[in-house]
């Protein structure tokens, strides 16, 4: 596979070794007062941007960690990696 | 009642010329035509240990230090440890350490059934490996000892570089226990035109001394 | 035919004769010899025939550009002969003829080209539509090259090779040459990969002068011996390029040597930059006859006299449009070629000291002239020539026909990277435009010529490989940049594509047989874009991937259609851009597959092995496959089971319970020491995914099994869900690090009480319980007490490299009860008769745990947890469309129906999941997912299986579960 994906754990490697995540949308809505719609949008809407755009990865084939990354869904080429959003990547 | 023995889930077509028995264990020491290299070593009965920590740098693993770059291998008192992510580290005790057992401490969880451990020692290594999987192990980048965790042979496996050393190279694999008989057939596929040929533990005990 | 044997540039050794089979016949080609210039040095013109009009083809390049000289070579179709080299003892057969190439009964099919305009299989013959399937199967028989049958099975060795590297250079050329060796002096790796089986390029062959007296191919040694000197560069020769990707992924092939230990290899590389050196084809000229067994490119009479020491024919016409092909008649003349006339497109422009020469030797050279037909019946025998607007015509006799519009750049690694292309009205050339990321063009490729300007191009295009790696500076490239200005640019090209003809037997496209006709009919219905033309006339979708008609479509289109030329657009190539064997792709194909521990003991025992998911398992120990030994032993007796596959894994830490919280329907905090919790788990949609038990071994400390099918999945998918929790817990999967043996069965506690020592009695080991001991003090054994089958059983947990003692102690304990292994398929019907589920089975993809009736495993009292599925679940819980999991049984004590058949009445009202005839119950018994309606106990299921016309068979809704009701047996 051509894409590659950076992994904050093993670095660079072929997009084979990854399972997606689906898009960066925010940790698990409290499930008090949940209507259907509102967790029906969390779990299944998606914003589908054609450009740079936050998702998550697994790194199955490798370390297993999760992680985010910034794609550009037009090229396929990953963007810009920021350090800071790893964090929440970490076991 | 039967001898209660321990099963290697590596098998080679080779017939063995001096084993071992230890901890249940007939560990071959020496095949017939072990040739001139590459060898391809089972160490599926050395013990291995997985040690999961949520403050690794406040540990030390049967008193060793746990690399701290992820990715990153150390080879200490005849245990090696790899650095799998901020929270995991494998340790496998291949110089030695047959009778190490599991501490009594929680992080640990004894891994040595999980996988199947082989070796694979000579100056062609890479170009075998080249042939199985797509890492680079010749990246000028990394500093051996090193780990991979990646497919090989399409299968995921943690993978450590010792030495990229001419002579001296080699690198030890393991991979779910599973599919060790698949892997050797790979491996040895792979290996057949630089003459790779099933060694035994002798071999592995001089390579990593010489190291 | 005598080959020469003292050019210095010869690839062949006409000292070793090499024997081959052709039409039944041995003849001899030389060592070095592909098979196509074997063929043709033994006087063989005419190769096969084309797919359309079974036209006679012959030799006409030599790297392979269309499928004129596909063959069938040792029983493999569709060998490529240009790029194969000659073995001992090669059969040969021609493709695609009725008798043979040279008397071809289907021949007559060329006159009837009229019946047959462009896309006439979308037009004709479908009125009366009873005609078309009758036409079809006529077509079908008509149409493909080459023949295979379904039992053929490919030799030869293939192999695979994943690379890495700093800078890969593609095409070995001097221009790549020079950008591999600039980049290597920088010390990055590189690969150099060249789809001839030597570096040289275009400079190979030739003996023009490079520079100080030194010829083009001295220079092309000079610099190959640098390339192999230097240890950082990897050459691959004898591969090529099939594809270029996103973050420079470039993938080929490579052809093996005869030391090498492949046939031939799958290539895959990932460089941090590529230069791409691929240099030029020729373009065809179009006139009629234009593909006559005799018309050849120039590069390729030039090759076979230089490379492969045979002159390509004794007496020839010249038609080209380039200083090349009049240097290429010099080189031939000198070596013994009589020249009857040299046509050349262009009035003027010609290179003075190449007119001299040909002044000099009195050859006749007619500029602005152009050839318009080949004559001769299946080889050119003679040639009209005419002027460009067709005024004056003659006519000469000859034997050989070279013709060559122009050059085309080899732009497909450049394109299928997404790089775009323009068109230059200077060269005439599609040339680079917007290059891809980090990739370079080189080289004959950007329209130069001069041999100086290639070889600078490569070194800049080196320098700048390295930049992209880090390595170099800005200076070095600008002053290769500027060094590469000062030497001459592009040269002008023709655009001539057509000679002054109608275009009938004018052939744009040789694998179609595809005319200039074609294109006008194509242009006439409405396509009036290359791209669209190129697939209603399926120009350029043959074997050859477009390299004949790919540069001449576009501008013949613009031309026809007046277009300006800024307007002219190359149509898209994708890979593979040369073709190649399935088998390459294929490689090594190295099967991997799980086995378990008893793998060796199982196959001892008669098993009959299954690829199930990534592991092999026994499905059966007979050959009757209804397994009804097995099943019965197992309700009478006592059988063993081998479910390794399970899926095992370990959590433990400050947080896992809060984790198993997350993930599991159930409420986790009540998991009890020495008890097995089962529960389930849903994804977020309430489906249920995967279902097993837990146990606890410690203070947060689980043991917990899943489905074979989610073993791979499951610590990726708690993760997944936890991912915002900053949670303290670790995950270790022990799926392979335990052997499970399931004992069930009557007689299971009296076997296993010869084994243990511990009290196996239903007082101290009941029902649903869980304990850990040592086998002998030595094997740790975790074991439960389970139901899945719905008989007493025992399931232990054994470290794998124990397995195999243990197996053989529970055999020989058993021996006594005539203990018996069983298999999955036992398995399965033994627990459907127990109306177990397996996911899978009894659920799909939007079943939830609902549905199949294990709601009681969820609690609701646990919002903090957000369990996945909790919310969708408390949804479904009101939705009454929902199917339901039902248990039926035959009317009449029919047989089973088939597994997934249909429940309909005037629609489908839902699905059998599984069925069987059972041995237990003496009648057909199964579960079916149904709609709500059709769920009480009572309803009469009609069931429609596969084919089975009006044929419906008949079940009633029944009570589950089938077998032991009370759930007696399995607490015994």
């Amino acid at each position: 596979m051509a894409l590659i994906i950076t992994c904050p754990v093993c670095g660079k490697r072929n997009g084979y070794e990854f399972k997606f995540g689906g898009e960066e949308k925010g940790p698990r809505p409290d499930e008090t007062d949940l209507t259907p719609k509102a967790w029906c949008d969390y779990v299944h809407m998606n914003h589908c941007v054609a450009g740079v755009q936050k998702e998550w990865w697994c790194h199955k084939d490798g370390c297993g960690s999760w992680f985010t990354i910034y794609r550009d869904t037009t090229t396929n080429l990953e963007r810009q990696v920021q350090k800071a959003d790893h964090q929440e990547a970490e076991k | 009642m039967k001898d209660i023995q321990r099963v290697s889930p590596v098998v080679f077509k080779a017939t063995p010329l001096k084993t071992e028995k230890r901890n249940n264990w007939e560990v071959v020491m020496e095949y017939s035509g072990e040739g001139e290299g590459p060898y391809l070593v089972d160490l599926s009965h050395k013990p291995r240990f997985d040690f999961q920590d949520a403050d690794l740098a406040a540990r030390k693993p049967f008193g060793i230090r746990i690399p701290e770059i992820y990715g990153g291998s150390a080879l200490e008192n005849g245990v090696l440890a790899n650095r799998m992510n901020r929270t995991q580290v494998s340790l496998y005790c291949i110089d030695g350490q047959d009778n190490t057992v599991i501490p009594d401490e929680p992080g640990f969880t004894d891994v040595t059934e999980s996988t199947m451990f082989v070796a694979l020692i000579g100056k062609e290594v890479f170009s075998i490996c080249e042939k199985l999987t797509a890492l680079d192990f010749l990246d000028p980048q990394r500093k051996t000892p090193f780990l991979f965790q990646g497919p090989f042979s399409h299968v995921p496996c943690q993978m450590v570089t010792l030495s990229r050393d001419g002579d001296s190279s080699g690198i030890v694999l393991t991979c779910s226990r599973g599919y060790g008989r698949d892997m050797i057939h790979a491996v040895i596929n792979a290996g057949e035109e630089f003459n790779l040929k099933p060694a035994g533990e002798n071999r592995f005990t001089k390579w990593i001394k010489s190291l | 035919m005598n080959r020469f044997n003292h050019l210095p540039t010869l690839k062949i050794d006409t000292t070793q004769k090499i024997s081959f089979i052709h039409k039944r016949k041995k003849i001899y080609g030389v060592k070095g010899d592909t098979i196509a210039t074997a063929l043709f040095s033994n006087g063989i013109r005419i190769f096969g025939r084309s797919l359309k009009y079974h036209r006679p083809r012959g030799l006409y390049s030599l790297d392979g550009e269309s499928s004129n000289t596909l063959m069938e070579v040792d029983g493999i179709p569709n060998v490529r002969c240009e790029n194969t080299l000659l073995k001992e003892g090669m059969v040969i057969k021609e493709q695609n003829v009725k008798g043979s190439a040279e008397n071809d009964i289907l021949g007559f099919l060329d006159k009837l080209d009229w019946m047959m305009p462009a896309g006439f299989y979308y037009t004709v013959m479908h009125k009366p539509a009873k005609l078309w399937p009758i036409a079809m199967k006529q077509i079908r028989k008509a149409a493909g090259l080459g023949e295979i049958s379904p039992e053929f099975k490919m030799p030869g060795k293939f192999d695979e090779i994943f690379l890495n590297t700093d800078v890969c250079v593609i095409g070995g050329g001097p221009a790549g040459m020079m950008a591999a060796v600039s980049a290597a002096k920088k010390g990055l790796r590189v690969i150099l990969m060249e789809s001839r089986p030597w570096l040289g390029g275009c400079f190979e062959f030739r003996s023009k002068e490079h520079q100080n007296r030194l010829s083009l191919h001295e220079r092309a040694a000079q610099l190959s011996k640098e390339v192999e000197s230097l240890k950082n560069i990897r050459v691959f020769t004898h591969a090529s390029v099939v594809g270029t990707y996103n973050n420079n992924l470039v993938t080929g092939f490579q052809i093996g040597k005869e030391k090498d230990a492949f046939d031939e290899r799958y290539i895959e590389l990932r460089a941090k930059s590529v230069v791409v050196a691929t240099g030029c084809t020729e373009r065809p000229l179009i006139f009629d006859n234009n593909e006559r067994p005799g018309v050849m490119q120039a590069g390729c009479a030039l090759r076979l006299a230089k490379t492969y020491g045979q002159l390509p024919g004794k007496k020839a016409v010249f038609s080209i449009g380039h200083d090349f092909g009049l240097e290429t008649a010099l080189e031939l003349h000198d070596l013994g070629l009589s020249i009857a006339c040299i046509a050349d497109i262009r009035d003027d422009g010609q290179d003075p000291a190449l007119l001299k020469k040909i002044a000099d030797k009195n050859i006749l050279l007619l500029k602005g002239w152009v050839a318009v037909k080949a004559h001769g019946r299946k080889v050119v025998k003679q040639v009209s020539l005419s002027t460009i607007d067709g005024s004056v015509t003659r006519k000469f006799s000859c034997d050989l026909l070279v013709a060559s519009a122009g050059m085309t750049p080899v732009t497909g690694p450049i394109t299928v990277a997404q790089g775009k292309l323009k068109y230059d009205n200077h060269t005439g050339f599609f040339l680079p435009d917007a290059m891809p990321e980090k990739m370079h063009a080189a080289g004959r490729i950007i329209g130069l010529d001069d041999p100086l300007s290639i070889e600078a191009s490569g070194k800049l295009a080196g320098l700048k490989a390295a930049f992209d790696c880090e390595n170099g500076s800005i200076q070095e490239i600008g002053q290769a940049k500027k060094d590469l200005e000062n030497l001459p640019g592009p040269v002008r090209g023709t655009k001539l594509v057509t000679a002054p003809v109608k275009g009938r037997k004018s052939f744009i496209c040789f694998d179609e047989d595809a005319t200039l006709k074609n294109i006008k009919q194509a242009i006439a219905k409405g396509f009036d874009v290359p791209e669209l033309i190129k697939r209603f006339t399926a120009t350029g979708l043959g074997p050859g991937q477009g390299g004949i008609p790919g540069h001449n479509l576009p501008l013949y289109v613009a031309k026809y259609q007046a277009l300006p030329d800024i307007s002219i657009k190359p149509t898209n190539v994708r890979p593979p851009l040369v073709p190649t064997l399935i088998s390459t792709y294929a490689g090594a194909g190295h099967q991997m597959l799980k086995i378990t521990p008893m793998d060796e003991m199982q196959r001892k025992d008669g098993g009959v092995f299954r690829n199930i998911g990534v592991w092999q398992r026994a499905r059966y120990f007979s050959n009757d496959f209804s397994c009804k030994n097995e099943i019965e032993n197992v309700r009478t007796n006592v059988g063993m089971l081998d479910g390794s596959t399970l899926g095992k894994f370990r959590i433990f830490g400050p947080d896992a319970v809060k984790a198993l919280q997350r993930v599991y329907v159930s409420d986790m905090s009540k998991v009890k020491e020495g008890r097995i919790k089962y529960s389930a788990m849903c994804t977020d949609d309430g489906c249920v995914i995967d279902d097993g038990v837990v146990v606890k071994q410690g203070e947060n400390d689980f043991y917990f099994t899943t489905s074979t099918a989610r073993a791979g999945q499951t610590a990726e998918w708690i993760r997944y869900h936890t991912r915002y929790d900053g949670w303290n817990f670790a995950i270790v999967n022990l799926t392979d690090a335990m052997g499970v043996i399931n004992i069930s069965g009557p007689n299971a506690r009296k076997v296993l009480q010869k084994v243990l020592d511990i009290d196996l009695s239903n007082e101290a080991f009941g029902f649903s319980e869980y304990k850990e001991f040592k086998i002998q003090d030595t094997v740790p054994v975790k074991a439960m007490r389970l139901g899945f089958m719905g008989e007493l059983s025992y399931e232990l947990h054994v470290p794998s490299s124990y397995m195999k003692s243990v197996w053989l102690m529970i055999k020989e304990a058993g021996r006594e009860f005539n203990i018996q292994n069983f298999g999955v398929e036992a398995q399965n019907v033994l627990r459907m008769e127990k109306c177990h589920i397996i996911l899978g089975s009894e659920s799909e993809q939007r079943t939830n745990l609902l549905d199949v009736g294990l709601g009681f495993l969820w609690d609701r009292n646990k919002p903090e947890a957000k369990t996945v599925g909790a919310v969708a679940l408390r949804q479904a819980e009101k939705d009454q469309t929902r199917l339901k999991l039902v248990g039926f049984k035959m009317e009449n004590n029919t047989r089973a129906p088939r597994d997934g058949s249909l429940i309909v009445d005037t629609k489908v009202r839902g699905y059998v999941c599984t069925a069987r005839d059972s041995f237990s119950l003496k009648e057909a018994v199964g579960m079916a997912l149904v709609e709500a309606p059709l769920s009480k106990i009572g309803t009469r299921l009609e069931i429609f299986e596969d084919e089975c016309g009006n044929n419906r068979i008949y079940g009633m809704v029944t009570q589950m579960p089938f077998y032991d009701p009370d759930g007696k047996r399995m607490k015994m």
